[in-house]
């Protein structure tokens, strides 16, 4: 079965060309993007993200403990 | 399971803390689910796992123990260890495997950890569970490797 989160999640950090670095961290994605401004944070809540931290062009997006499975989904789509 | 409570084991020795006081909101709001954390003794020793089950996540300074009702434990080493990229950190796992509730998994010093402008805490996380299904040791409280200090009930 196909799971949407990674693609909703990729978009609602701005898409691939947003994207500098994107890693797995047991419960949450580290995010490093050009430009920290342009995320959705309540797209990112609609695909199940139960928290999102920003601190500049770092974000981070509490997605529970398939963070490293959605993570390697996600570079997939880079 | 049914009727019988599941006991999370510590995975370190130390001070029980209350999740609250740990300086990261992924485990202080409980976003991933309830728990309790150990404030760990300095000296290098070896973090075991806190209940029977298989090893669903394992990285250097974290892992997840998945027992086989499917209830899962997160044990996390200090906070923003990840940056430490493993120094320090000695695995003696591999994902996959399976592990008994005491079973060493990483060896670690709280002490390096410090040294390295972390905080050394353990935050120990009921994934999905309930606040209202867990009893945690009291906090303040000092547990030895191994010691009970959750109960889980569903």
């Amino acid at each position: 079965m196909a799971d949407e989160r990674p693609g909703q999640i990729l978009a609602a950090l701005g898409g691939a060309d947003n994207v500098v670095e994107i890693e797995g961290c047991i419960t949450r994605l580290r995010c490093e993007l050009e430009d920290g401004s342009v995320v959705d944070e309540a797209a990112l809540k609609q695909a199940g993200a139960h928290g999102v931290m920003k601190s500049g062009a770092v974000v981070q997006v509490v997605v529970g403990p398939e963070a490293d499975a959605i993570a390697e989904d996600i570079q997939d789509l880079l | 399971m049914t009727g019988a409570a599941r006991v999370v084991c510590s995975p370190v020795g130390g001070t029980v803390t209350a999740l609250a006081d740990v300086p990261d909101p992924v485990f202080s709001q409980a976003m991933v689910g309830p728990g309790i954390a150990v404030e760990p003794r300095d000296g290098h020793a070896d973090a075991v796992s806190p209940i029977d089950g298989t090893l669903t996540t394992v990285h250097a300074h974290a892992f997840v123990v998945a027992g086989d009702d499917g209830a899962a434990v997160l044990v996390h080493l200090g906070i923003d260890t990840v940056k430490q990229q493993g120094e320090g950190f000695t695995l003696h796992v591999v994902k996959g495997e399976r592990v008994r509730a005491g079973q060493p998994v990483v060896g670690w010093d709280p002490a390096a950890v410090r040294a390295a402008g972390y905080a050394p805490i353990v935050p120990v996380i009921a994934l999905d569970a309930q606040q209202e299904a867990l009893r945690a040791a009291e906090t303040g409280t000092e547990v030895a490797v191994g010691d009970e200090l959750l109960t889980w009930n569903d």
